[in-house]
């Protein structure tokens, strides 16, 4: 199986976010750069699935130098080699499709893995698109995946609300990971120290032959208006819950 | 000058600290209640069960020597993990670790001493402190007198950590009166079952050292570590790399322990404001992240000329002075911050509290650090302005 994950490299979801001058983009200095978290399930899943069937792991990821060092987690975590393309330009998911499907076609990948969205700016929009570039099937969600080797199929179960859905499909695919499809491992030691030795590729939009025809564009961020300071309901407890119901009918304004 | 980590080395560091986050962390309330309870915090099953998760991502001799199956890390990264494990009071370590000094066995030695010590199924100790020679370690009264094939021990060492608990000591006797620490200090590997016997000492901290008594142990001749005479060389080099990790965990407990307080100086509200608006507290705050500041500096800086293959033992006794008295000023300004709630034994504070204390007093008190790096100067081994 030749598996190729894309990853995103996202700001750490403990990060307090602040709006940068000029409000159309957020400041960088200081941000703690993870892995997407969904896409860790994604790594966490090819690796299974090679372990099982043999093959290779692939990951790409797209973004300025920084990104270099989501990749080389990866290929701590076991990944087989990297390709970063490298840009520094604001991109939207449209382009940014575009240029890993430009990589996926280069090579002919068995199977495409990324999280189900990323936790930056929730847009759940890079998998599916890249499904489409390719003109390839795609499940999106997914809780449960089975490769079935020798008839070149899957087996996908996605959440949808309350009910599970199980779809069957040939690959190539697109699969976006859901939270609890698997539990990601911790790099090894001996990947760490090897996976300054294996390979990442660095790619531009241009050797791709990607022109950054960006079609959305951030208006302007601002952030979420203060939250007033807790209110503390002290005293008699009877007297205190009839506080409390008021309080929420009348200023939350929720029952 | 880069201050930035390499990308190995960030790599190691979030990976220990995921793994204390997420696998030793948890038992944080456990140990504590064992603790409380009079029993030992983690058990021995516990932490086997953690190290050989650990081992399973290659965490396990990670300053081992390759051929014997570690991982060899350099110095540096094996401070910044210590860092990590710092960060909490449980107390682990990663499995695979033997004495530095017992590499200098001969190779029947390390069959029967070293590769059993670093599998787990032997456990040392290092037996120096005499109730008579703590700081002037080169005055142990303890003898040896040779008999025919072997050696026959007298005397009593005190302090030792593990002392309860090893199966065998690197124990340090006096072979030869007349040269005394210099050439008459010879280091011996007594089993357990040669007839020394130990005795728990109670501390304030939550493990016990041990007081070894040895009256009349014979110790066959084979057992010498090293050579006859050149014990003292050996005990200063197993004191020395030591010396870095102290300060290392420090500033994990530290910076542990100051997001605590800072947490805990945003939520806690006095007058009607929360104490963390007084700048009284504010200026414990900023001491405490100035202290940690200095002391990863200092302490990586120590590691960092291990790897480089410099000369360390001045740097290292600075960052050992100065991370030792740091954990201490940290450990009671967050204390002060929480209030009674500090001094309670619902949280871990006092029990840190009791714990860096002895950061001050072993593997050289303050007072033999700076009387260290004094002489070091006063002498013009280290001069001023030239690093
Ligand atoms: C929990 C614990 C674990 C230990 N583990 C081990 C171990 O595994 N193996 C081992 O061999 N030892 C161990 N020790 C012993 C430890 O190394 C000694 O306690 C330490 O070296 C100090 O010696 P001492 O206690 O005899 O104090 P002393 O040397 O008696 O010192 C008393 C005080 O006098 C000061 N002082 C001494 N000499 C001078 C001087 N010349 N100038 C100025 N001030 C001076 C000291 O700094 C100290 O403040 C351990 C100790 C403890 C508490």
């Amino acid at each position: 199986m030749k598996i190729l994950v894309m990853v995103k490299q996202v700001p750490d979801t403990a990060t307090r976010i602040r709006v940068a001058e000029g409000n159309a983009s957020i400041v960088t200095d200081g941000i703690k750069w993870v892995i997407n978290p969904y896409d860790e399930f994604a790594i966490e899943e090819a690796l299974r699935i090679k372990e099982r069937l043999g093959g290779e792991v692939v990951v790409v990821s797209a973004g300025p130098q920084r990104v270099e060092e989501a990749i080389r987690q990866t290929l701590a975590m076991g990944a087989d080699r990297g390709v970063h393309i490298k840009t520094d330009e604001a991109l939207d998911s449209h382009v940014v499709a575009q240029a890993l499907a430009a990589v996926a076609r280069a090579e002919n990948f068995d199977l495409i893995l990324t999280g189900k969205q990323a936790v930056d700016d929730d847009a759940a929009q890079v998998g599916p698109l890249v499904a489409v570039f390719l003109d390839v099937p795609q499940v999106t969600v997914v809780l449960k995946l089975e490769v079935d080797a020798e008839h070149q199929r899957l087996v996908a179960e996605r959440e949808l609300e309350g009910s599970i859905e199980v779809v069957e499909l040939p690959y190539p695919a697109v699969i976006t990971a859901q939270r609890g499809l698997n539990e990601p491992r911790y790099p090894t030691l001996p990947n760490i120290m090897k996976a300054k030795k294996k390979e990442v590729r660095v790619e531009s939009l241009q050797a791709l032959g990607i022109v950054p025809n960006v079609k959305v564009r951030t208006v302007s961020l601002s952030e979420p208006p203060e939250r007033p300071a807790a209110k503390i309901l002290t005293g008699d407890p009877v007297a205190a819950a009839h506080q409390l119901v008021e309080l929420l009918h009348a200023e939350a304004k929720v029952i | 000058m880069d201050f930035s980590l390499g990308a190995e080395e960030k790599l190691i560091r979030d990976t220990v600290r995921d793994f204390v986050e997420r696998e030793v962390m948890p038992l944080e309330s456990e140990v504590l209640r064992n603790e409380r309870e009079g029993r030992p915090g983690v058990s021995p099953h516990t932490l086997k069960v953690l190290q050989r998760k650990a081992k399973d991502i290659g965490f396990w001799g990670i300053n081992t020597p390759e051929e014997y199956g570690g991982a060899n890390l350099g110095s540096l990264a094996t401070a910044l993990a210590f860092v990590e494990l710092g960060r909490t009071f449980v107390p682990f370590q990663f499995g695979g670790y033997a004495d530095n000094i017992l590499y200098s066995a001969t190779p029947e030695q390390k069959e029967r001493y070293l590769i059993p010590t670093i599998e787990g199924s032997r456990r040392s100790c290092f037996a120096l402190t005499e109730p008579g020679a703590g700081s002037d370690a080169g005055n142990i009264r303890m003898t040896a007198v040779k008999d025919g094939k072997s050696w026959v021990l007298n005397g009593e060492k005190i302090f030792i950590t593990n002392g309860n608990e090893a199966d065998f000591a690197m124990v340090f006797a006096v072979t030869d009166p007349s040269k005394g620490a210099h050439g008459g200090v010879t280091c011996f590997l007594a089993d357990r079952d040669m007839g020394w016997r130990s005795q728990p000492i109670r501390t304030m901290g939550e493990w016990d050292p041990g007081a070894l008594v040895f009256e009349d142990v014979r110790v066959p001749e084979e057992n010498i570590l090293g050579q006859e005479g050149h014990g003292f060389d050996l005990a200063m080099r197993w004191i020395g790399a030591a010396r870095w990790a102290i300060p290392a965990r420090a500033i994990g407990a530290a910076e542990r322990l100051l997001g605590m307080a800072i947490e805990h100086a945003k939520s806690r509200v006095t007058f009607g404001e929360p104490i963390a608006n007084r700048q009284a507290i504010q200026w414990m705050i900023a001491d405490c992240a100035v202290e940690i500041d200095a002391a990863k500096w200092m302490t990586f800086k120590a590691a960092w000329m291990a790897d480089q293959g410099l000369d360390n033992r001045h740097q290292s006794s600075m960052a050992k002075l100065y991370g030792a008295n740091m954990a201490n000023q940290v450990v009671d300004r967050v204390l002060q911050i929480h209030g009674g709630m500090g001094y309670t034994k619902d949280l871990p504070i006092e029990r840190w509290y009791r714990e860096v204390r002895l950061f001050r007093i072993f593997d050289g008190t303050d007072e033999i650090q700076r009387y260290i790096i004094a002489r070091n100067l006063i002498k013009g081994n280290v001069r001023l302005g030239e690093d």
